[in-house]
């Protein structure tokens, strides 16, 4: 009875890749934002190039390394094969990579870098849904999973098909399909993502209970249902049912905000540590996205598009990762190294295991570099823009010096041993 | 007849900390209650912060370390996790809510 907390650990050795590869792609993609220019579309290939190395790099990165560790724990289940993980990092570098370089240069590459993502991410899709299966209790978060698992998989072929008319001439309209293949991945299964886990790990790391969950729970079903009109019509050619799908979803975060006010307010731990200011920020930039996706959705405006993209992407989604990253590291150093030691030793609390100074560094210079930048893009005054990034910059050093400082945190005593 | 008292089972359990938080469990009033029968085996009865805990299985396991082997005379110790009542911050002591900003 007492092993099934070790078998539902996956090792250490497993998950560490993912978390030191997201951390430098996080601080190389904030070093290639200053080779941007603000003042082009989101068709620019150097700006989709570099969305796809955040997102696939540092994003989806972060994720499956953070899922290999809560999934087990959210839904109380082993793995169907963790061993799984260990050919799922690689594949998803070398496929980032390879579609960053046909985002750049070389647009041949890109369909063996979407085939290669593709592939990361069946597999990953068949580990997951392969172990949701397993799940007796099929709560809110199981039925988020399942359903962000599958956007996932359709905004990946999408994408995959995407990459073949550009790399191959395969004759399919990009500017079509390309706010679907956006919306899948990031409505569909980021934003989804998001928020299954946070309903486990804000009310966890807040120690927050008794609040309503109805509003999640209506969130959760007209994002579904926003996601799959946006799907649809785009099969369809119905340009209004896209426009409608925009503002499902938008009422859909409005509803979400709502949740997490109500989880905030009746949570007992106050103290505000790097963890909930960086909750606070990544929510406050997802208000900033909202209402300037509300401009964007009806008048449109290149700007309004980018600012909206920046503060989803670099403001809320990063700052929700970063902010767990302060949690989930120290659990996982903590787990490998000092379990085995308690009742025998004195062990170090999760709270010792970060490094505080650096932790407020990274925090003050990365939400004024997202604010300073951002605000350069919605006004188009590009000094701001380049002055934001730097700051990101020196932010996500900080970050990167964090994350390796928590890696090692008692190895050296820990191989003496 | 067993002369183990509850008073010995929860200051055995107080060994046990919440890495997290960095309370120990009784503190943080998360034992509900212990049963100690006339053989001198224990059964604990305990909650935790939240159903989603990763340390779940750890935390009962040293909860019945902690109760075998620091309380002497115990034949055998039990634990078992309820959700009724659920844990809120109001069973946790004073000294817990003061630092966590509850109070």
């Amino acid at each position: 009875m007492f092993s099934i907390s070790k078998d539902y650990a996956p090792p250490f050795g497993m998950i560490a890749p993912f978390f030191v590869i997201g951390s430098i792609f996080f601080f190389l993609g904030t070093l290639f934002l200053l080779l941007l220019d603000p003042g082009k579309g989101h068709f620019d290939p150097m700006i989709a190039g570099w969305v796809h190395w955040f997102l696939l790099g540092f994003v989806m990165m972060i994720i499956f390394g953070a899922m290999a560790q809560l999934i087990p724990v959210v839904v109380e289940v082993g793995h169907h094969s963790v061993d799984l993980y260990y050919v799922i990092w690689p594949l998803l570098l070398a496929g980032t990579l390879a579609m960053v370089a046909g985002f750049w240069a070389w647009p041949a590459v890109l369909p063996y870098g979407g085939l290669l993502v593709l592939t990361a991410m069946l597999i990953y899709l068949y580990d997951t849904l392969m172990t949701l299966r397993k799940v007796q209790n099929v709560t809110l978060t199981v039925k988020t999973a399942v359903a962000a698992n599958l956007f996932l998989t359709t905004g990946i072929v999408v994408g995959f098909v995407m990459t073949l008319a550009i790399g191959a001439g395969v004759d399919v309209d990009i500017s079509w399909w390309l706010g679907t293949h956006a919306v899948l991945v990031l409505g569909g299964y980021v934003v989804l993502t998001i928020m299954g886990l946070s309903l486990i790990l804000l009310p966890m790391f807040g120690l927050a209970h008794g609040f309503d969950e109805r509003p999640v729970e209506l969130a959760f079903n007209l994002m579904l249902g926003g996601v799959l009109l946006h799907l649809f019509s785009t099969m369809i050619g119905f340009a209004f049912g896209r426009f409608a799908a925009v503002f499902v979803m938008i009422v859909a975060i409005g509803l979400y905000l709502w949740q997490v006010y109500l989880i905030y307010k009746v949570r007992a731990r106050k103290e505000n540590d790097i963890w909930a200011r960086s909750m606070f920020f990544g929510y406050g930039s997802l208000v900033v996205a909202v209402l300037l996706a509300i401009p964007a959705a009806i008048f449109g405006g290149e700007r309004l598009i980018l600012a909206s993209a920046w503060f989803l992407i670099l403001g809320f989604v990063t700052f929700l990762i970063t902010g767990h990253l302060y949690k989930i590291i120290p659990f996982l150093v903590w787990f490998e190294r000092y379990s085995p030691l308690v009742g025998k030793q004195r062990v170090p609390m999760l709270q010792e295991m970060y490094p505080k100074g650096m932790a407020d560094m990274e925090f003050a210079f990365s939400a004024t570099g997202v604010v300073v930048a951002g605000s350069g893009i919605l006004f188009g005054v590009r000094d701001l823009y380049y002055g934001g990034v730097i700051l990101l910059i020196v932010g996500a050093g900080f970050l990167l010096a964090s994350v390796k400082w928590m890696l090692v945190f008692g190895k050296e005593e820990s191989e003496n041993q | 007849m067993c002369d183990i008292t509850k008073e010995q089972v929860y200051d055995a359990i107080s060994n046990v900390i919440d890495p997290e938080v960095g309370f120990n469990l009784v503190e943080m009033g998360l034992i509900y209650d212990a049963i100690i029968d006339d053989d001198c085996n224990v059964k604990v009865v305990m909650t935790l912060s939240t159903r989603g805990c990763p340390l779940h299985q750890m935390l009962t396991q040293w909860v019945k370390d902690a109760v075998e082997t620091r309380v002497p005379g115990v034949k055998n110790a039990e634990v078992e996790v309820v959700w009724e009542p659920e844990w809120n911050i109001s069973m946790a002591d004073d000294n817990v809510k003061k630092a966590l900003g509850a109070l």
